[in-house]
């Protein structure tokens, strides 16, 4: 907050840009079909209706525009594909922020566009201008059948696309907003009956599309808008067909922190690190897809994703995997309760709190079967790409890491690093100790660090620590080789980091040249930031990341969306 | 996660269906993303038609429907006066009141009840669907009354709002 709308809107240029070009694209286009419609000499009956019928031509022109627009950033596979080629162009991953303003503007549009079709019809019956009354073409006609049908839909799909409404129940915003399809066949279908002519009756032909250009004088938009609907629909046929590829559950490793390890076989897919799918498992919703972050590397064996029990389908799928609630509590207690003792054992390499496998066919149930979609974009790709690499994992928001790491991890021992020369990774976490399978996969990529410059970790803690800690804190600290939270080699850090004083520092580095030997200051550094966790610290990085440009270092910021 | 909070999904049905009542707008209210009612109402100030004129009545050209005798009643209401318009809009606002809440109503009783909205989105539902513009608002207010309605057999209450909330970094 703090910031104000025509700062925001209008100051920043990409935003600027993205105004001008997206909004001036919608009145053009109105001017256009108000234009149009009032010099057509053919339409001169129509035109009788005035104001009226030039506005609701002119926005059925924009909403064409935004009905075309709609499904554009959801075309997944297809931006998937794109958005390498295309990055500088448009933030390929803001598509579902797209998706919203594209919405906004249909409703506002929609609502000039109906506006003025009460008023066309009003008056088309009291001039009988065509031999009909209004109720008759609201009602009885395809433009009117299928436009308040549209509102209809739009009501039900906005008010539940509501964030709030989304998190509350997701399933409520998943299912309505299924009736998309039919929104889409009412758009494509909204001006069929040959709804602009010059003719009081329509003129129907034979022959597909069933009218005559001759007197149908609509901007016949239907065959543009169409074709995203095509492709979107010819997407989500193949994402089912690509989910029914053979895929197996192989192992589903519980870990004390409560989050289950789904190691999936699927030979099929192929992904990149930072990149996330969307799972199903039929037993438990034979419709639902649930997002996660893939947590294994390109490299490993299998896919991976790590699953904490915070919803309704979590828990189920923890019930049906054997690792319900209790289980996990149990779990937890067990490595809490372990904890002084594993300490003593860290030298000798043990971890706190082992993880318990679950695997098929062992006397127990069988795995349940499961089906992946994806994989799906997610900007952690591009971190090969420049010099130095700032990680920087929020709570839940450090997931698509693992698998980042692990991959940088593999790169490095095959000597394949790219322009990449240093990683800094940054956790900022309330309680590290929940996330007891990241803190054992960050020691193992610690402990293979050859180069201790290459790889730094920070982590950050910012829960308040009682005084049994501290003191536990204190003693344990002075002088062991692992820190006593994390049992990493890298101290922990607590309170919130001061991002700008923490940018401000790599920066002075980087141009005394002490961080990166051998660089010669005349090239420009790049310092890529990829984040992922909650919008207020993403915007304080951004700032940060901003302030801390200069004409040697050139500090990038890319935030990922779940 | 998981259980929809009816309450809460139709508070912003009410205040789509109350400003989107196809006849009443002003910069304020197309923030709230058409809603319904009021901008009907406000359209219906202007283009005054009684909905149901096509029972009995006969189309003349130019001229358009004669509404029948009958209905005189309803013409006089709405198309002489817009007095159902007039109270249409007002309704629209009580409701909004309600939905948005103005500072004095907020958390009193009369917020908090849920059971009051329902007559309440009912007769909006009837006042609306009495004029020409008011098709798609009536429709909207019976979808939101009958998820009032829900919220209201599932037991539903409104939380207490926190203070703290919406303070980020300075809380």
């Amino acid at each position: 907050m703090g910031e104000s709308w025509f700062r925001r809107e209008f100051l920043t240029p990409r935003r600027l840009a993205f105004n001008v070009i997206f909004y001036g694209i919608h009145f053009a286009l109105f001017a256009y079909g108000w234009y149009s419609q009032e010099t057509n000499t053919k339409l001169a009956a129509l035109n009788g209706l005035k104001w009226s019928v030039w506005t609701s031509r002119g926005a059925g022109l924009v909403l064409a525009f935004d009905g075309g627009m709609i499904l554009v950033p959801m075309l997944r596979n297809v931006i998937r594909v794109v958005r390498p080629k295309l990055q500088w162009l448009f933030p390929a991953d803001e598509n579902i922020w797209f998706h919203r303003q594209v919405a906004y503007s249909m409703a506002f549009w929609a609502m000039v566009h109906t506006t003025a079709h009460y008023v066309n019809f009003f008056n088309v019956e009291r001039t009988q201008v065509r031999p009909e009354i209004a109720l008759d073409i609201h009602y009885t006609q395809a433009g009117g059948i299928t436009g308040h049908f549209m509102l209809l839909i739009m009501f039900l799909m906005y008010s539940t696309a509501h964030h709030k409404i989304r998190q509350q129940c997701f399933e409520a915003f998943w299912y309505t907003h299924h009736l998309a399809f039919f929104f889409m066949i009412g758009l494509y279908t909204h001006a069929t009956g040959c709804f602009v002519r010059d003719s009081a009756e329509p003129a129907y032909s034979k022959v597909f599309p069933f009218y005559t250009t001759d007197h149908c004088l609509g901007y016949e938009s239907w065959r543009f808008t169409i074709w995203p609907g095509i492709l979107y629909f010819g997407e989500r046929v193949w994402r089912e067909i690509r989910a029914r590829q053979a895929t197996r559950l192989s192992k589903v490793l519980v870990h004390p922190s409560g989050a289950m390890e789904l190691r999936i076989i699927k030979p099929s897919f192929k992904y990149v690190a930072g990149q996330w799918l969307f799972i199903q498992v039929p037993e438990i919703s034979k419709l639902q897809w649930h997002p996660f972050t893939i947590t294994s590397a390109p490299e490993d064996p299998y896919v991976s994703v790590h699953i904490r029990q915070v919803g309704d389908w979590t828990h189920a799928l923890g019930e049906r995997l054997g690792a319900g609630p209790q289980v996990v509590a149990a779990m937890t207690k067990a490595a809490m309760n372990g904890t002084e003792k594993d300490e003593k054992l860290t030298m000798l390499g043990a971890t706190r709190g082992d993880f318990v496998e679950i695997e098929g066919g062992a006397g127990a149930q069988a795995l349940p079967t499961v089906r992946i979609d994806g994989p799906y974009g997610a900007p952690a790709e591009d971190v090969f790409n420049v010099e130095v690499a700032v990680l920087i994992g929020a709570g839940i928001g450090v997931t698509p890491f693992a698998s980042i790491l692990k991959h940088i991890w593999y790169r490095q021992k095959r000597g394949n690093l790219g322009s990449l020369r240093r990683v800094e990774f940054f956790w900022v976490c309330r309680d590290a100790p929940s996330f007891g399978w990241f803190q054992s996969l960050l020691q193992e990529v610690e402990a293979a660090q050859a180069d201790p410059n290459f790889l730094r970790i920070n982590i950050y803690l910012t829960q308040k620590i009682s005084e049994d800690m501290l003191w536990n804190i204190a003693v344990n600290d002075a002088g062991a080789e692992y820190d006593p939270l994390t049992l990493l080699r890298t101290r922990t850090m607590f309170g919130r980091p001061d991002w700008k004083s923490i940018y401000g520092r790599m920066k002075q580095a980087i141009e005394t040249g002490q961080y990166l030997p051998g660089t010669n200051s005349q090239l420009k550094t790049k310092v890529g930031t990829y984040f992922c966790g909650p919008g207020v610290l993403a915007k304080a990085i951004k700032e940060a990341t901003v302030e801390s440009s200069s004409s040697a270092v050139e500090f990038s910021f890319a935030k990922e969306h779940f | 996660m998981g259980n929809l909070i009816w309450h809460e999904y139709a508070r912003l049905l009410a205040v789509t269906s109350s400003v989107c009542e196809w006849s009443y707008s002003n910069d304020g209210l197309l923030s709230l993303r058409r809603a319904d009612t009021i901008w009907a109402s406000f359209w219906g100030f202007y283009y005054r038609k009684f909905f149901w004129d096509f029972v009995g009545g006969i189309v003349r050209a130019p001229g358009g429907l004669q509404p029948s005798k009958a209905n005189a009643v309803f013409i006089t209401l709405i198309v002489k006066a817009p007095v159902i318009q007039i109270l249409a809009m007002l309704l629209a606002f009580v409701i909004l009141a309600l939905e948005l809440p103005i500072p004095q109503i907020k958390g009193t009783m009369i917020h908090r009840n849920f059971v009051i909205r329902i007559p309440l989105l009912l007769l909006q539902a009837f006042l609306t669907i009495l004029f020409y513009q008011g098709t798609n608002a009536a429709l909207w207010s019976m979808i939101t009354a009958a998820c009032y309605g829900r919220a209201v057999v599932l037991g539903e209450t409104m939380k207490e709002a926190k203070d703290n909330r919406g303070k980020g970094g300075r809380a």
